[in-house]
């Protein structure tokens, strides 16, 4: 069996984030970047499968990044993965999810991978598009968001989370593609004979140019922080009036509140 | 300009979320018509077209039977964009329309400026512009688009009203790659509040173990999940399964209530992520103040009653 | 007439053959057996603990003939130091008699035991066995009838206490029924020297010659027999510490407290990390286990033990040394079960007080190696996000790294990163860096050093935390990576001298960095202001106050700084209430040993207890000079409901409010002053120093025999 999983490296979202230069996405000075958590969950699956599988099958790591993205698929491949893919693209953020999805599939297609794990969606751009995107191109079977998986024979059963704990269950034949989120499993802390095996392991480098051309279907035109949603403000006096003002502000600033 | 709406629906009933879609296409200023899998016994209050596909034959869940009915309607409406609420159904079945149609997406719609889209980025730290490219919609007035909107982002003004004018869709076939088995319900061990919406702590601030129950009770009128801080559970006053902090649970709701929590590292650092915080605490200058985008200045037994009160109104 | 006796009196020197012979014997036993230990320890790794061999032996013969480390606890330590100084003095008496019945007299015709040294000699002797016998029978009432908790009783104990008595017994029933057929008619102005034998002499007084001559014959050899089992049983029985005991006092870690093995990452070829089997011991680890005497004192100050946590030292210690002996190859991990092993707070307690001076603790973060590197394992999912935290953003929180100099905004702070320089680098720390609680100390620290002219200056976005809390939870890997950035920096800032508010960060800086190449002087800032208050540079204006102090266990135990705390707080007008456990024998906060990053699941809480025992002074106030205890003091003063009664402050906030020419800085002070610490004093009424506690550690030590 040949497993691929699909990764991204982001910041850590606790960082305070500003515009660049042209306002087409965030300045990364600053910022620590690590993997994408969902990531972090398809790496796991793909690596307990093969575990599963009596350490047959051969894990795939493939991203794409600048240079710094080899820390994350170092820390994949510390986890269980076998060899590794890194399309070098500095400029990988000007790309909408098709072009990245194309640049995937134009890699994948040739090689016949049974099995595809990727992240629901990235934790900095948040389209939860590039997966479903890969599996339509390579024309193979996909369910998405995953909390629960299972393979046995060739058939995977996913359980899907949907909205308010509730879970769906569907079967799908391989090939497929998976993208999962958080709670399907406890990503593992990689052990350091791992961590050392890791950085003796294969990473191939290619290049956008030589995966897809495919033209952008959508454009960021500008990125800017939020308006502030009322920060800091600071409710005095009476208790009648402080729950009044907070009821408002909520029902305004909220969308739990209607 | 012109939306076709994918309406949603679970279990046997219309989800609440497909007139969200409706409000967009209002706020959008465009005509709509809308597709549903779904049945006869729930139809959407919608006064339009709708394309109504038979979910016992398509199923709820079947995105490859689903996208086909989707690019039937396509074909007979020629809309400029495709319209979906950014959920489990919609995040799983817009890109593979996307895809067929050639069509830019936008995902996760949370408002529009001056009719372009905004969506979050970064933990809803940036937010950015998006416009989609690529080929010309029928109309010729903009690219042709397939759009996600946040649940929640886009409200019904009113109660919504009118009765669809139905038009049947059926496919020739029912292979698909995917074969749904069925639901399962929502686990109850424990607390998970990893996924809560509204979380509601109490913090040591509320003073006694007999307190606790006043807290509790704003978190079921707000329809959320009791939390706590570290000293709280150290007491004894509430279970170890309700600590937020970096010892107990990381939490990123969408509303985060701190009653007494005066805000030690431990425990903004579980819960910095949640959307909206909203602080009561007796002292001006606890350090919760500095994350909380309201900061009520009272006492919690005095001020949360009331606020309770409030809510179950 | 001539105060001396015949040696081989009545049974003869015929003897002398056969009972070398069974001396021989007795000897070979001892030795194989000791062969068979050594087999044992061999199991382990190859460790040099003979190196400064001078320095090694100093210091055992301090602790073993001055029995040091033994007294520290006087309850039982006392009957033990007699038994054993009365003990020592029987033996050289036997070596006397050896001397001269088996050599100067029979080759030199000398005779030694003789005249007035004879009558000294036979009056210390007695004394001695008489010492002995009274403090062994206080040892065996303090073991079989007031036993305190948690001491064991083994088959071994009655062996020891059993032959030790007999021997004693039979010696002095020998020299009386021998005295009763000479000396009492003979030659009475010599048996005044021998009070015991006397007492014994008159009992058999009645007895003729020959029927005591039999009896004589009798108790000689009863006495001989025991004597030479006794020899033959030290390595197959809890004896063996009698060898192990002042070995391990020979083979103690030299280095720094607190030192830890750094692992080479970059050595070739080896693949295993940490210990889970007895192979991956050292051989003193192994040793150590026959060094201990299971006197429980460890288990006794233990805050995991006293937590009611699944933990013992002592416990781990025998669990290793009998896996040693019986099923080498099981998992010592499995044995000594994981919740024991991260129970351990590290505070060194265990290690403090051991009379054999065995090492506990680095066992622990040795089978924590293993979990952490070769499972993945950590004592909870929050402490390997915590781990996460660290590695993206160089603190465990998950705070972006880029705010970590923040909290220093608009004080007078120099930014090494922006070219300047200071008198010396303040190592801030985690918690001062990104907890606002802890910011206060930060902040009265660098307005400390403000009024002292000294300039301070801080790493500040590009500081990682030291790795310490990782480093003793077993993630030597994350730890080395840390701290390898850490050292860069510094080394390339050309820092000269940094100073810690964090005993944590001290310890790792300015020791466990020495292995990974940093060389720099560190100094907590405790002893650094105690130095300008020495010098004149910084003037305090003392304003009375009462306050506990607590001895954080890495300024204390690790680092043995505990006068230099207590001066500054005398001079800045303080009056010390100590607590019961303060100085070496403090009690942890819990949060050492990486603790402060995991949830607190079993038994009951160690802040709570800490706090507890410094409310019991009445003091209003506990000085602290760690952010951990700082941390855990808040939240136990709330959890241990002691709010009114008792606040915690750090010594820096302490003194930046004394200080003599005051200096406006930031934002004004702590939200509680003094003046309201000491008026809450007032409201609640002083609490006189609570008996519990003493009365625990004493029934612990057994004080009662």
């Amino acid at each position: 069996m040949k497993i691929l999983v699909c990764i991204k490296q982001v910041p850590d979202m606790e960082s305070r984030f500003r515009p660049n230069g042209d306002k087409t996405w965030y300045d990364e000075s600053d910022l620590a970047f690590r993997m994408n958590e969902y990531d972090e969950y398809a790496v796991e699956q793909a690596v307990q499968l093969k575990e599963q599988l009596g350490g047959e099958p051969e894990i795939t790591v493939l991203s794409i990044g600048p240079e710094r993205t080899v820390e994350a698929i170092k820390k994949a491949l510390a986890m269980g993965g076998d060899r590794a893919v890194h399309i070098r693209d500095d400029r990988y953020y000007q790309k909408d999810p098709w072009q990245i999805a194309s640049m995937i599939a134009s890699y994948a297609k040739g090689e016949g991978f049974d099995l595809i794990f990727t992240g629901m969606q990235s934790q900095d751009r948040g389209s939860a598009q590039v997966g479903v995107i890969v599996a339509e191109l390579l024309g193979i079977a996909c369910a998405t968001t995953l909390v629960g998986f299972s393979y046995d024979g060739g058939t995977i059963t996913a359980k899907r989370e949907l909205e308010g704990g509730i879970k769906g269950v569907a079967k799908l034949k391989l090939p497929a593609l998976v993208t999962c989120q958080l709670g399907l499993n406890t990503p593992r802390y990689p052990t350091l004979p791992n961590i050392m095996k890791a950085k003796k392991k294969e990473i191939a480098s290619l290049t956008p140019a030589e995966l897809s051309g495919e033209a952008e279907l959508t454009a960021t035109a500008a990125i800017y922080p939020p308006a502030k949603k009322g920060g800091g403000l600071v409710l005095e006096g009476e208790i009648g009036i402080q729950v009044d003002r907070l009821m408002g502000i909520l029902k305004e600033k909220t969308a739990v509140l209607r | 300009m012109k939306a076709l709406l994918i309406g949603e629906y679970r279990q046997g009933k219309l989800l609440d979320t497909t007139y969200e879609l409706k409000a967009f296409a209002d706020r959008l200023g465009a005509d709509s018509v809308m597709l549903l899998v779904g049945s006869d016994a729930d139809l959407p209050k919608y006064e339009g077209r709708l394309y109504l596909a038979d979910a016992g034959k398509y199923g709820e869940y079947n995105p490859d039977l689903h996208k086909q009915l989707v690019l039937q309607a396509v074909e007979k409406e020629n809309p400029d964009c495709i319209v979906f609420v950014h959920s489990s159904y919609g995040w799983d079945l817009a890109p593979r329309v996307a895809v067929a149609l050639k069509a830019g997406q936008v995902s996760e719609i949370v408002a529009l400026n001056d009719g372009a889209y905004e969506v979050n980025a970064c933990n809803a730290k940036l937010r950015r512009t998006v416009t989609p490219k690529g080929g010309l919609a029928p109309s010729g007035a903009c690219p042709l688009a397939v759009l996600t909107i946040q649940a929640g982002a886009f409200s019904p003004s009113g109660e919504p009203q009118g009765a669809p004018q139905l038009e049947r869709l059926e496919l020739s076939g029912t292979a698909s790659a995917i074969e749904f088995v069925g639901y399962e319900a929502a686990e109850q061990k424990g607390v998970d509040l990893s996924k809560a919406e509204i979380i509601v702590s109490a913090g040591r601030g509320v003073g006694k173990k007999d307190n606790v129950p006043v807290i509790a009770a704003l978190a079921s009128a707000l329809g959320g999940e009791l939390g706590a801080s570290r000293p709280v559970v150290d007491a004894g006053w509430v279970d170890h399964s309700h600590q937020v902090g970096t010892t107990g649970q990381t939490v990123s709701p969408k509303l985060y209530v701190a009653c007494g929590i005066s805000g030690a590292i431990q425990h903004l650092a579980g819960m910095k992520k949640a959307d909206f915080i909203v602080a009561i605490n007796k002292d001006k200058d606890a350090p919760i103040g500095e994350i909380a985008d309201v900061l009520v200045v009272a006492d919690v037994m005095q001020f949360v009653p009331a606020f309770t009160a409030k809510c179950a109104r | 007439m001539e105060a001396t006796r015949e040696i081989y009196w009545n049974v003869g020197h015929g003897v002398v053959l056969p009972m070398y012979l069974v001396t021989l014997m007795a000897f070979a036993a001892c030795a194989y057996g000791c062969w068979k230990r050594v087999e044992v320890y061999r199991q382990g790794k190859a460790i040099n603990r003979l190196d400064n061999l001078r320095e090694r032996i100093t210091l055992m013969a301090g602790n073993l003939f001055g029995q040091t480390r033994v007294l520290r606890v006087a309850g039982p330590g006392i009957p033990h130091a007699l038994f054993f100084w009365g003990f020592v003095v029987l033996f050289i008496g036997t070596l006397f008699v050896m001397a001269q019945a088996d050599f100067s007299q029979p080759l030199f015709g000398i005779k030694i035991l003789t005249g007035s040294f004879y009558k000294g000699y036979s009056l210390v002797l007695d004394l001695a066995g008489l010492a002995a016998l009274f403090t062994l029978f206080g040892l065996a009432l303090r073991r079989f009838v007031a036993r305190p908790e948690g001491l064991k009783i083994t088959r071994d104990d009655y062996l020891m206490h059993g032959l030790l008595s007999a021997i004693i017994v039979t010696g002095f029933f020998a020299e009386g029924v021998r005295m009763a057929a000479t000396e009492l008619r003979q030659n009475p102005d010599l048996a005044r020297f021998s009070p015991v034998g006397l007492f014994v002499a008159g009992q058999f007084a009645a007895l003729d010659l020959q029927s005591l001559k039999e009896l004589h014959r009798l108790w000689w050899w009863c006495h001989f027999l025991l004597v030479t089992g006794f020899i033959a049983a030290i390595p197959w029985t809890k004896f063996r510490h009698l060898m192990t005991t002042p070995a391990n006092y020979l083979f103690v870690d030299l280095r720094p407290k607190g030192s830890i093995d750094t692992i080479d990452l970059e050595a070739e070829g080896v693949e295993h990390f940490g210990v889970d089997k007895v192979a991956d011991l050292t051989w003193k680890d192994i040793f150590d286990a026959d060094a201990c005497t299971s006197c429980k004192r460890c288990q006794d100050r233990c805050p995991a033990f006293n937590t009611e946590k699944p933990l013992s030292p002592m416990q781990v210690v025998q669990q290793i040394g009998e896996t040693a002996c019986t099923a080498p190859q099981a998992d010592l991990i499995e044995t000594v079960g994981r919740d024991a092993l991260w129970s351990c707070t590290t505070c060194r307690s265990c290690q403090e007080i051991c009379p054999a001076q065995v090492e506990h603790v680095n066992k622990v973060i040795e089978m924590r190696r293993n979990l952490v590197l070769m499972q993945g394992e950590f004592p909870g999912e929050e402490v390997m996000v915590a781990a996460n935290n660290v590695e993206v953003n160089g603190n465990p929180f998950g705070m972006a790294y880029a705010e970590r100099g923040k909290w220093a905004d608009g004080l007078p702070v120099r930014h090494l990163s922006d070219g300047e320089e200071a008198d010396i680098l303040y190592f801030v720390g985690c918690y001062a860096s990104f907890d606002k609680r802890n910011q206060e100390v930060a902040k009265s620290f660098v307005k400390i050093c403000d009024a002292a002219g000294v300039s301070v200056g801080i790493l500040g976005k590009e500081e990682r935390c030291c790795g310490e809390p990782l480093r003793k939870l077993g993630n030597e890997y994350l730890y080395q990576m840390t701290a390898q950035e850490n050292i860069e920096l510094i080394k390339g800032y050309g820092v000269k001298k940094i100073v810690t508010t964090c005993p944590h960060c001290l310890n790792t800086l300015g020791r466990d960095y020495r292995d990974l190449g940093l060389d720099v002087e560190v100094e907590h800032y405790t002893v650094f202001i105690n130095r300008l208050i020495g010098e004149g540079t910084l003037a305090l204006a003392p304003h009375q106050f009462d306050y506990t102090y607590h001895d954080s266990c890495y300024l204390g135990r690790y680092q043995g700084i505990m006068e230099q705390p207590r001066n500054v707080l005398h001079v800045a007008g303080g009056r010390i209430n100590e607590m019961q456990r303060s100085g070496l024998e403090s009690f942890c906060c819990g949060a050492g040993g990486g603790r402060i990053l995991a949830e607190e699941k079993l038994g009951s809480r160690i802040n709570v207890q800490r706090v507890k025992m410094a409310e019991a002074t009445g003091a209003p106030l506990i000085v602290s000079n760690c952010p951990f205890c700082l941390t855990m003091f808040e939240d136990g003063i709330k959890t241990g409901d002691c709010e009114g009664k008792l606040a915690v402050r750090d010594l820096a906030e302490v003194v930046a409010e004394r200080l003599a020419t005051p200096l406006e800085i930031g934002k004004t002070g702590p939200e509680l002053t003094m003046a309201a610490v000491t008026a809450l004093a007032e409201v609640a009424g002083r609490i006189e120093p609570a008996a519990p506690e003493q009365e625990r550690l004493a029934a612990a030590e057994g004080v009662s025999a």
